[in-house]
């Protein structure tokens, strides 16, 4: 259960942790961009020793990111062993008799293994460091530019808060149905496709009622403490925009001028 | 009931029913016979149900909020959330037309008319959209060559129109059961 409340968010009180969470979504949102830059052995150490230091900062224990690795690994691994036997481009490095590995194969595989790493690393530490309700709130401010073609950036966080709130209530009562349902000798998670349709059923009918009772009563509880929309509404958690997090966007500025320089 | 407070009645409710799309989203399970990365989930359900009690608006924040939470809880294993893009485009055309018909045609045979379109539009559609967007989006990720061609047409398209049949049985059978209850909300929201 704690698991669904924080999502993947491990507390801490790293550097990293302490940036404000509109800087790391830039932040990322920008790396996503200046990795691609990257393209000769120079750039791309200069990114991975850029990553590293973040890791660093961050002070996450890499057995949490290399979890986070898990579901891709065995497509990185693929993506390097097919450019290993595949690019035959450049001199020969290792002659097996049945094949060959060229140094331009070597490079292309190690390469976009690379770009592939730094890039679920960085989004890994976004989300293992800030708690999805900052997330929200991040989002919510960097969004503001759009509600003047008429997005409902206010409604979308407000949405998504509640969202999280009731995520864990939720599941606890899914779980409950579940068991309910599997007292009865219905199982959700085995058997014939047939079965599991059927299954579903009598789990979302009443998920789908209490939801919409649910929403009836915490509607009426907004409008009763005066609940009027997003305009002229105070916060309860107010961001704080300090110096370091100038720091690190400058930092990655430099950075990315720097590739773009020494790309070849 | 005053539209202001109808307004913000729907927004909860499209919160609640994405919290519960989104635990859908965590329930799938792979297809025997196609590859693991294309799973089967019933969170389309709830986005379905939000769609033709309040509106398609309602339907498409569902799926778009499913997307982002899921995108903060679970990370994209390819840095960029491709395949969250692309878990919404499915939605969103998976929703859209089973509702303007359904609107057209307030039955059962209205909706599983719909849905049968529905299943049409959406596998078609991701397709087309695999095959200009996300499949090259993958590839330029990953920097490999395949056969898209074969990717899409032996698993993409056939695993959409499974998928489109299952949510079709998996609707109709809730739809016999809520009927009435939905007819109610319908009157409710969409007055």
């Amino acid at each position: 259960m704690e698991k669904m409340i924080f999502g993947r968010y491990i507390p801490g009180n790293s550097f990293v942790h302490k940036l404000d969470p509109r800087s790391k979504l830039l932040f990322v949102f920008a790396f996503i961009i200046v990795v691609f830059f990257a393209n000769n052995t120079l750039t791309y150490g200069i990114l991975l020793a850029f990553t590293l230091i973040v890791i660093l900062l961050s002070k996450i224990r890499l057995y949490f990111l290399i979890n986070g690795l898990k579901p891709v690994i065995f497509l990185m691994l693929f993506t390097l062993i097919l450019h290993l036997f595949m690019t035959r481009e450049g001199p020969v490095l290792v002659d097996l008799g049945f094949m060959k590995i060229y140094e331009e194969g070597l490079r292309q595989g190690v390469y976009i293994s690379m770009r592939f790493l730094m890039l679920v690393f960085m989004t890994s530490i976004l989300t293992l460091t800030t708690s999805p309700i900052s997330i929200t709130d991040g989002l919510e401010v960097l969004l503001n530019p759009f509600k003047k073609i008429k997005l409902p950036v206010h409604e979308l966080a407000l949405m998504m808060s509640i969202s999280l709130r009731f995520i864990p209530t939720l599941m606890d009562e899914t779980d409950k149905i579940m068991k309910a349902q599997m007292a009865r000798g219905s199982d959700l998670s085995a058997g014939p496709i047939k079965d599991r349709l059927k299954a579903v059923v009598p789990l979302l009918v009443p998920l789908f009622i209490s939801a919409f009772k649910r929403a009836e009563d915490l509607a009426t509880a907004m409008e009763v403490r005066g609940y009027r929309g997003g305009e002229g509404r105070t916060k309860y958690r107010l961001l704080k925009w300090h110096a370091k997090d100038t720091i690190i966007l400058v930092a990655l500025v430099i950075m990315a001028i720097l590739l773009w320089m020494l790309r070849g | 009931m005053q539209k202001r407070s109808l307004k913000l009645r729907s927004f909860v409710t499209i919160a609640m029913l994405s919290g519960i799309s989104f635990i859908l989203m965590l329930l799938n399970f792979p297809l025997p016979w196609f590859p693991v990365f294309l799973q089967i989930d019933f969170s389309d359900v709830p986005a379905l149900i939000a769609a033709i009690t309040m509106g398609p608006v309602a339907g498409i924040l569902v799926e778009l909020v499913k997307n982002v939470l899921d995108w903060i809880y679970t990370g994209a294993p390819e840095g960029i959330p491709v395949g969250h893009m692309a878990n919404f485009a499915t939605g969103v055309l998976f929703i859209l037309p089973a509702y303007y018909i359904y609107k057209k045609f307030p039955s059962a045979k209205g909706l599983i008319s719909g849905l049968v379109v529905s299943t049409v539009v959406m596998s078609l559609g991701m397709a087309v959209l695999n095959y200009v967007a996300f499949l090259p989006l993958y590839t330029y990720l990953l920097g490999f060559e395949y056969d898209m061609y074969e990717t899409i047409v032996l698993g993409i398209l056939p695993f959409n129109i499974v998928k489109g049949i299952m949510m079709l049985v998996v609707v109709t059978m809730i739809y016999r059961s809520m009927r009435v209850w939905i007819e109610q909300q319908r009157r409710q929201y969409l007055a």
